[in-house]
């Protein structure tokens, strides 16, 4: 599992979802990260620290390549950003939805 | 599997999910551009509810539900 900073993250993402266009898809996940990188200690032993402020773990996965970010709180609005824009572009191949304009049609008969 | 039909049940019930058990929750999306949806998933480990976007229109509603959990996610409690 590669850990990248953000804008890394989106660069991936961006080059995994071209790969992914034509036969396969890919997997984005998000959870809530306390920042511990150590395992839990056994009872006796001091716990590990309460954090102060919690971050956001950023995973994607395509085949069998995994990247993944850490999305602290003051980065939060930057990175949605980017993810909008991300998706916006490279998630475009869902179905456009007509408006059924038929009281005009109806107003025009 | 555990599809829900509308998105405002689904969005709620992502909502619910993560304020009962914010530490064990994650927020999967998958995108299948051949298939044209993205399969969006809330689990707790234990429950899981899904939804299947295939329009256009689904795909603002989806950022908007991402930057919401996102941003409770990395907050002070």
């Amino acid at each position: 599992m590669v850990l990248l900073d953000n804008s890394n993250f989106i660069l991936r993402l961006e080059k995994i979802a071209n790969e992914a266009k034509d036969n396969s898809s890919f997997t984005i996940t998000f959870k809530r990260y306390d920042g511990h990188d150590r395992p839990v200690p056994r009872p006796e032993k001091k716990p590990l620290p309460k954090p102060e402020t919690y971050m956001c773990l950023m995973r994607a996965q395509f085949k069998s390549k995994k990247i993944s970010t850490v999305v602290r709180q003051g980065d939060v609005p930057t990175m949605m950003a980017m993810y909008s824009q991300f998706m916006k572009s490279k998630m475009d191949g869902l179905k456009r939805v007509k408006k059924v304009k038929s009281k005009a049609k109806a107003a025009k008969a | 599997m555990v599809f829900v039909k509308n998105w405002e049940d689904f969005e709620i019930a992502a909502e619910n999910m993560y304020m009962a058990n914010p530490q064990n929750c994650r927020y999967t999306m998958k995108y299948v551009h051949t298939k044209g949806h993205i399969l969006l998933k809330m689990t707790d480990n234990v429950k899981c509810v899904q939804y299947k976007a295939e329009n256009m229109p689904d795909l603002k509603k989806i950022e908007k539900i991402t930057s919401n959990l996102v941003g409770h996610m990395a907050s002070k409690e």
